[in-house]
Order: C-alpha cells, then structure tokens, then sequence
C-alpha cells in the first residue's frame, strides 16, 4: 500500500475517531466473525417480546457484527415457521413450542433448533367484561378495583358449569397448538379442575372431553376476535392484554408469571440445515441478541430499567409492534394494568437477560414436551430418556455458549452474566399457581401429579 | 404496454386503407384545425369533461358551454365537497373501541406521517453511503436537529404529564354525579334488600307450623324477594356501565398530546439512527477501520516466524474478503409503503400478462370455432365463480413446492439479481398473488375476446372470401382488428378485476405490497392505525382510477368509431 494512501487513510480514521472514539475503539476490539452471510431476513409477530431481534437491529447490535438484517412482519405463527422452513426466512422469533414439535413431528416436520431463549414470562390471560362480573359475582373477594392476586380459575368453573348446562362451552383463545399460551391457559384452567380438553390422533384441534374450548386466533387478531364476540377470553403476550385494557373490552385476571414464575417464553428458531450451514453466522446472530437482551434489561443503581421506554418507543413504530407507545410501554416499563384503575409494579413482567434467561435451558425443552404429552400431542407414552434426547436435539446451549465466550473475550459482556457450568437443567422449582414441584430430570412423575391430562 | 398498443393502432390503419373506409378524407386532411384535434385528444384520453372548456376557450356556444362546465366540473366538485364535509360530520359519529373513525384532516395528517416515514428510511439509507465531507456536513445537520429538539422533548414530556393529570380530572368530574348516584341507589337498594330480608325472617315466626297455605304464601314472598334483588342488581349494574363509557371515553386535548409527543419522539429515534448511520455504522467508516486491521495484519505476516506464516497469512486473506463484503454491504432498509405500492403494481401486471397470455388465444378459438366454445363453456362456467381465497391457498402450496428454498433456487436467484426487477424480491409468495390475480382476473378477457370474434361482420367476413386470404390474414386482417375494441373492453374490466383481487391476495399471503400494509395497521390496532387504513383506501383507489383510465386509451385508440391519428 502506498504512503500517500496510508495517508489519506489515517486522516480518514482520525476523522472517524474525533466523531465516536469510544465506537471505533470497540469495533476494533471485536472478533468479527468469517460470515457465510451477511444479508440476512428474520421474521417476526407483532409482539413486545420480539424486542431482542428489534433492538438488536435498531440499536446496531447487528451492524456491529457485520449483519445487514431485514426484520419481517409476519401474520400468524404458522406462516412465521412455514417461512422459516422453506427458507424464506433465515430465523425468527419462536414459540419455544414451535422448534420442539417441528422436530418431534407434531405439526409441520422439520428439525428447527434455538440457541438463544429471548425472554421469560410476557404473557396474560384476559376475560371479556361480562365474564369477569360474573367471576366477581362468584367470588366477592375480587369486587374490589385492586383485588388481591393470584385470581384462580375458581370464580369461572361455575360459569362454566352453567355454560355446560345450558349446552354451551365457554370459548377462548390462544395462540397457537404448540405454544406457552396453549399450555398456560390449560395449566390454569386444569388447576381450577376445569378441562380444556385433549388432543388425540383423530382430535387435533384438542377439544376431546373439553369444558372450555380452545381455538386458535393470531396474536394481534385478540382483541378484535374478543369484541367481536367469539371467545370470551384469552391468553395472549403483550400488548394485546394491555389494548383490550386501554379500548375497555376486557380485564386481565392473571399473568403468566403467576401462573409459572420466571417461564421460558419465545426463542429465537432456525432449521438445523441453516445452522449447519452458516455456523459463524449463526454465533453472530447470538452474539448480537445476546447484547440486546442485556440492553434491555439495564438498570441504574436504583434498579429501575433504564433503556425500556427507548425500547417502547421503537417498538411502536408501525412497521414493527405498531402499537400506541403508552399501551407497549405498560408492561414493557415494568408495570401492568389490570384494570384502568389497576396499575400494579411487575418489574419481571418482561425479562430478556436476567435470571440467565437467555441460556437455552434444556430443562425448558423438557417442560414443553411434558404438557404435549400431558394433553395428548404426544400420543404415546414416552421413556424419561427420550425428553432428554429431544430437548438435546433443539436446544443447543454449545452454539450459546461458544457466542458468550466470544463476547466475554471482547469485554462487552461480565464472566458471571452467564452459567457456564450447568448441565442444562435448572434446579427443581415449585413456583406454579398450584404449587406442584417440576424436576426436569423426572419429567414422568411430573406428569403424575397432575389430576387432569396424560399421566405417562 | 406501449408497443402493443403501437402495433394495434398500425393493425387499424393497415385495415382501413385496404378497406377503404367510407370516411378517408376525415383522417387524411392534414389541416384539421387545432380545436378538434385536442377535442379528440381529450376525447380519446377519456378525460371528457374538459371538452367544454376547450371549445369555451374557442368562443364556441359560450351558454351551452358554461351549462356543461356546470354539469361536468362544477357539480361533481360541489358533489366532492359536500362528500368531504359529510365524511367530516360522520367521523364524529362512528366512535369505536379503536378510536374514532378519522376525518379528512387526520387522514391527511397520517399520509405525511407514512410519507415521513419513507423519507426517514431513505435517509438512513444514504447516510449509510455516504462519505467524506457530505457525511461529516449530515453529521453537523443531525447533531444540531438533536440540540434543537432537546428542550421541545423537555417541554412536551412536562405537558403531557400535566395533561394526563387534567385528563383524569375531567374524567373525574364526568363521573362524579354518576358515581355519587350509583352510591346512593346502592345504598338504598341494600338497605330496601336488608329490610324486606329482615321482614321475610321476622314473619316466619308468625307462620303456624301446620299452616301449609301460609307457607306457599311465603315462598312466593320469597320469590318477589329474590325478583327484588335481581331488578336492583340489574340497575347497578347499568349504572356502572354507564359510568364505565364515560370513563372509557378517549381524551381529544390529552389525545393531541400523545400524538405531539409521539411526532417528537420519533424524530429524535431517526436521528439517533442517522447518527449511528453517519458514525459506528457507516459503511465507509467501517472499511475503514477493518483496512486499518488489514495493515495491520500484513505486518504481522511480514514479522511473523515461519511457523506462524500459515494462520497470519489465512488471517489477512480472510481480512481481505471481508473488506470485499463490507463493501457492497447495503442497509437492510424496512419497506415503506411507496415501494409497497410499487410492488403491488409490478405483481398486478404479472398475473394481468398470464392472464391475458392464456385467455386471448383460448377466447379466439372459442370465438372461431363452435366446437371449442362448447367445449370450454362447462370450465369456464365451473371456474369463473371461483373467489380468490379460495385460488390463494392452493396457489400459494403449488408455488412454495416449485421453488422450495427461495435463497437458492436458481429462478429467484436469477430474478433477484435483474437489474431493475431485483430489488422487489420476487419470491413464491409474490408468484402466488400474480396467478391468483391470473385466475380470477382471466375470464373477463377471454369471454370478450370470444363474443368480439364470434360478432365479426359477415361482410367483412364475404369479402375476405372474395380477396381469398388464407386463415392467418384472415386472423390478423380481419377477425382481430374487428374484435379488438371487445378484447380491450375485457382487458379493462380485467385490470380491474386483477387490482382488487391483488390486494386480497397480497392480504392473506403476506406477500410485501399494499395488502400487508393494510393487514399490519389493522394488526397494529394503534391509534394512528386507523387513519393509515383510510390513507390505503385512497391509494388503492387513485391508482385502480389511473389503471382503468389508461385502459380506457387503449380501448379508444383501437376503436373503428374513432379515429387513432387525432392523438
């Protein structure tokens, strides 16, 4: 290279530096990874929890490694993972459902894999106004405007009883066959002893033996499908608990995070072939979510979270949730409505990086594929061992792992934010809403003691 | 477009010398006077209503002409404004749960807001690009936009806050009476409950215990009790419905806030971006640094020990090709709705050419023949009610089969690495919208082409017997040009047909174009969402106006009636 060049570069560089030196220094202590490519097209639901993908790309988490990243809207969760497979799309924002039933087969086959969980809890379980008088009718506990939490599925099961009798069954909404939502909703109406139904071979909407019936609406499409009458609640993630609050056409009973404190809730999904193909790619992609998680859960010394409102805002932009900034901001600041006059602190409503929420716990894997068997997607009985053996075949903490180590060797990220010695399973928990122990490494006495669903 | 219809129009005049048309001095004086050509011109462009203000300009028939000015500008404009200010009355009155529906001003309010957006994207774009001493001019611009729009944020954020806090007064004062009232009845109904409760207990120690007729009297005072309770319980609860639509009611003053906060915001969000466009980001900036890297690299190879010559070599290789990549790196820009419309268009003329591929032929041997048109008639009859929600599906699993992994396939690839056509991504969802619009738009076309050539004149027919032209001139000579008004006829209602199944189509495949946009707002459920709606409404209606107009041209220039030279 010649002198004069060098010259003119090195005036170039000093420009560079005087306008964000802190930037250029950083950069150059990154590892850039060999990419196979670098236009990339995730897809994603209009959603506060795709905010990793989105803040990742706004905030240039994925610039910085050298990715030029296309966020897509897409209409429903089957779409997003047809897309996916198809090749359409390079990765997504998953149910955590959705790569383990597309590898055991449940739905489209194909072998989807995630490396990264992109956050815990987020979710809320939403009945119309009607409904909720009459649960309020049936227990005077909750006529109050601050009544006292968790709110059991108890004050509905007579109203569903009345429903039953008058020939009817209460209708309500979830997501999507495989996903959190589908299983939450169950999960709290089966420990209020009511039965929302079982899949079988034949049955694969799930309504066999059901009390409530269960169908399937895409997020955004809730709070329409509410008003409009045909179901008469659901389970969503945000914002969709926090509009039907702000339009007044319905109250949210629970949350998630009383249902199950700290559950996995999206992960981020690619297919096996795209990761075998694109193995740096794929450590960039981690690498740059893993950073975003951490930027959205920053907190200052007093422990509130600093950049949430940022995030609302992008959030809100109508190419991405598109949803008015003080409704995404309810449960992205760290508070939810219940009702409008309701507004309690929820500080882990969202989590995108603390409680080592973003390692791909195998643990996660198991639980999903516990409640697939426990409401019959899974028509077999299965051995303890082939929960492990799927839960390793979609979860994949080595590519996580080998992203932090990356990102711990360039500085951006603590040796302690991440759990390197783990096997995989998280230490056995007992924060359900029916207090029952979940062990990981026993999912078959799980699925024993619950009353309601597959016992083997 | 163009060419064919250039071909058309020599097709006519080739027929009209041969034939000899009864009116040739028509077209071939060449000194027609400058009136009657732009009246034709007019005419033919199918812009009719400014006839009468060209031929006013000429001084022709002033009174008749100022009726028809009246007739075919005023009244439709008139007609125009009272739509603008009805619309402006009826916004007011539909109040849905998702706001209001928007009113002439708000929707004007949110095209600019969509029309920002695309320029903001633009912008990030070429900030990405640019270089030297523009991108250090752009960085002066943004930096000094942020200080200025610093203490706006300030002032905004405060009044907001305010505002919110008047907001929830005035909700309060709304409700106060109703609230007081709903204590009140409450309050009475309770104790009316509590005393009849009591009464009913105390006369049930007056009831004699073998006194059955006393005690059915009971029951039934229990039965109007328990009829009492529920009346009042039904009068609550009516009263706190009605409380709860007041409360519920959106806020204007605190509305017009939110949506000032929301305008600043967002422009600090883009020049926030800008600035990390312009700096960390910048594609020059960033090859910059990684050549630094590589100089860097080339001097440990040229230090390194022999044993290490291998990895730093490989390492400045490496370096090299990533300086390539970073390059002809580009920013991965959202689509906005300008090339959303784009490619709406792009994908309504593709299924519009299948379409017209396979029905002109198809119509012209209906049209030629007996047998085909009663062969067809029984398919075409089953198809043609077909909506395109149902074609959809079953296009989009044909489409995603032929082409499995877009990212590979050798047609996308080809396609997208077309000079122009590149960019919008042609992909199996796009495929499927085209042949939806192809299956559902066709039978226009092909049932007009088959009657045009069925109704060919007889004594056009005899007189190609008598000039003994074989089958293809009689085709090209006579059966075509004769049926071409017809045909084009069917290709308007077609096009027609084609824009609005598009959207449809678009909607329910999430192929990028105006249908998605319409389904994300509608997903978004925002406040502004609304508005954009009513924007698309006017978007895809302005642009399926221009369609059908250019069609009109086309069916004009081919028409015998009329003649094609005046434009």
């Amino acid at each position: 290279m010649s002198i004069a060049l060098r010259n003119v570069l090195s005036v170039a560089l000093l420009i560079a530096t005087s306008l964000c030196l802190s930037n250029v220094v950083q950069a150059q202590d990154k590892q850039l990874l060999d990419l196979e490519k670098d236009s990339l097209k995730f897809g994603f639901i209009k959603l506060t929890d795709c905010a990793p993908i989105v803040i990742a790309k706004e905030k240039g988490f994925f610039e910085s490694e050298g990715l030029q990243v296309d966020v897509i809207a897409q209409p429903n969760w089957k779409t997003l993972l047809d897309n996916v497979i198809t090749g359409e799309l390079d990765g997504a924002h998953m149910l955590s459902g959705q790569p383990i039933a597309a590898t055991i087969g449940f739905g489209t086959k194909a072998h989807v894999i995630t490396a990264f969980t992109m956050d815990l809890n987020g979710n809320g379980i939403t009945v119309s106004n009607a409904i909720w008088e009459a649960m309020q009718e049936n227990d005077p506990a909750l006529q109050s405007e601050t009544p006292p939490h968790p709110i059991t599925a108890a004050s509905l099961k007579p109203i569903v009883q009345e429903k039953l009798d008058g020939g009817e069954k209460l209708q309500m909404g979830m997501v999507f066959p495989v996903s959190t939502h589908n299983y939450e909703l169950r999960y709290w109406l089966a420990a209020s002893d009511i039965h929302p139904g079982m899949y079988t071979k034949s049955d694969i909407g799930g309504r066999t033996d059901a009390q409530v019936e269960l169908s399937v609406t895409p997020p955004p499409m809730m709070p329409a499908t509410l008003e409009a009458g045909n179901i008469q609640g659901y389970c969503v993630g945000e914002p969709w608990n926090q509009a039907a609050v702000a339009k007044g056409i319905g109250v949210p009973v629970t949350t998630n995070f009383d249902i199950w404190k700290n559950n996995p809730e999206k992960v981020f999904g690619v297919t096996k072939s795209w990761s075998d193909e694109n193995p740096n790619t794929h450590l960039a992609v981690i690498k740059a979510l893993i950073l975003a998680g951490k930027w959205l859960d920053e907190t200052d010394e007093a422990g509130n979270l600093t950049n949430r409102e940022e995030a609302a805002r992008i959030l809100s932009r109508s190419d991405y949730v598109g949803a008015d900034f003080d409704v995404i901001k309810n449960s992205m600041t760290g508070f939810f409505y219940f009702q409008k006059s309701d507004k309690r602190a929820m500080p882990d409503f969202n989590v995108f990086f603390k409680h080592n929420c973003t390692y791909p716990w195998y643990s996660d894997g198991v639980w999903f594929l516990t409640q697939m068997r426990r409401w019959g997607q899974i028509t077999e009985p299965k051995p303890a061992s082939w929960y492990d053996e799927m839960a390793k075949e979609v979860y994949k903490p080595e590519i996580y792992l080998k992203a932090a180590r990356m990102l711990v060797e360039e500085g951006l990220l603590a040796e302690g934010d991440i759990p390197w010695e783990t096997d995989g399973y998280k230490a056995p928990t007992s924060d359900f809403i029916d207090g029952l122990t979940y062990d990981g490494k026993k999912p078959l006495e799980y699925l024993k003691a619950h009353e309601i669903g597959n016992k083997e | 477009m163009d060419s064919g219809g250039l071909s058309f129009s020599n097709l006519t005049t080739k027929f009209e010398t041969t034939m000899l048309r009864p009116t040739p001095e028509k077209t071939k004086t060449p000194s027609v006077p400058f009136k009657y050509r732009l009246v034709k011109a007019i005419d033919v462009a199918g812009l009719n209503f400014l006839t009468p203000v060209v031929r006013l300009c000429f001084g022709e028939e002033p009174r008749k002409q100022l009726k028809d000015i009246g007739l075919y500008i005023v009244i439709p404009i008139l007609a125009m404004i009272f739509g603008v200010c009805g619309w402006f009355v009826v916004s007011e009155m539909v109040v849905t749960k998702s706001g209001k529906l928007p009113n002439p001003s708000e929707t004007l309010a949110a095209a600019g807001s969509i029309w920002d957006f695309h320029v903001r994207e633009n912008d990030k774009l070429s900030a990405f690009e640019l270089t030297g001493a523009q991108r250090d001019a752009r960085m002066a611009a943004v930096e000094s936009r942020l200080k200025e729009l610093e203490p706006l944020e300030e002032e905004i954020n405060k009044e907001v806050t305010e505002e919110g806090k008047r907001a929830e007064e005035r909700t309060q004062q709304r409700t106060a009476a109703l609230e007081k009232k709903y204590d009140e009845v409450k309050k009475e109904l309770d104790s009316a409950a509590e005393e009849r409760e009591k009464a009913l207990k105390a006369k049930s120690e007056s009831i004699d215990k073998s006194d059955v007729d006393a005690k059915k009297a009971y029951i039934a005072d229990v039965r109007k009790h328990r009829k009492a309770l529920d009346v009042a319980k039904e009068r609550l609860r009516d009263l706190k419905g009605r409380i709860k639509t007041l409360k519920d009611l959106k806020d204007d003053k605190l509305a017009a806030v939110l949506r000032k906060q929301t305008q600043i915001a967002e422009e600090r969000q883009y020049l926030g971006k800008m600035k990390d466009q312009l700096t960390k980001t910048n594609r020059d900036l960033k090859v910059a640094g990684a050549k630094k890297k590589l100089d860097a690299d080339l001097a440990a190879f040229y230090d390194a020990e022999p044993s290490k010559m291998y990895l730093a070599a490989s390492k400045f290789v490496k370096g090299e090709s990533r300086i390539e990549k970073l390059k002809s790196s580009e920013y991965a820009k959202p689509s906005t709705l300008p090339f959303q419309i784009k490619r709406s268009l792009l994908c309504v003329f593709v299924g519009f050419f299948i379409g017209t591929a396979i029905a002109i032929p198809l119509g012209i041997m209906c049209g030629l023949s007996k047998t085909v048109m009663a062969a067809m008639t029984p398919i075409v009859a089953l198809f043609k009610p077909v909506s395109p929600i149902v074609w959809l599906p079953v296009c989009l699993i044909i489409c995603s089969a032929m082409i499995p992994d877009p990212d590979k396939h050798f047609f996308t690839q080809w396609m997208w690495n077309l000079p122009i056509l590149g960019k919008y991504q042609i992909n199996p969802a796009f495929l499927a919208s085209a042949c939806t619009v192809a299956l559902c738009s066709l039978w226009a076309t092909m049932t007009n082409t088959a009657l045009g050539v069925a109704s060919v004149d007889e004594d056009h027919i005899n007189v190609a017997r008598v000039l003994r032209l074989g089958f293809w001139d009689r085709l090209f000579k006579i059966v075509l040009p004769s049926a071409l008004p017809l045909v084009f006829a069917g290709l308007r209602i077609s096009l027609g047909v084609g824009w609005m199944v598009l959207i449809a189509a678009e909607l329910l495949s999430s192929s990028e174009g105006i249908g998605k946009y319409v389904w994300d707002q509608f997903n978004n459920g925002g406040s502004r969402s609304f508005a954009n709606m009513v924007v698309v409404v006017f978007v895809v209606g302005i642009i399926g106006l221009i369609l059908d107009r250019m069609m009109v041209v086309f069916q004009r220039l081919v028409s015998f009636d009329e003649s094609p030279t005046a434009v």
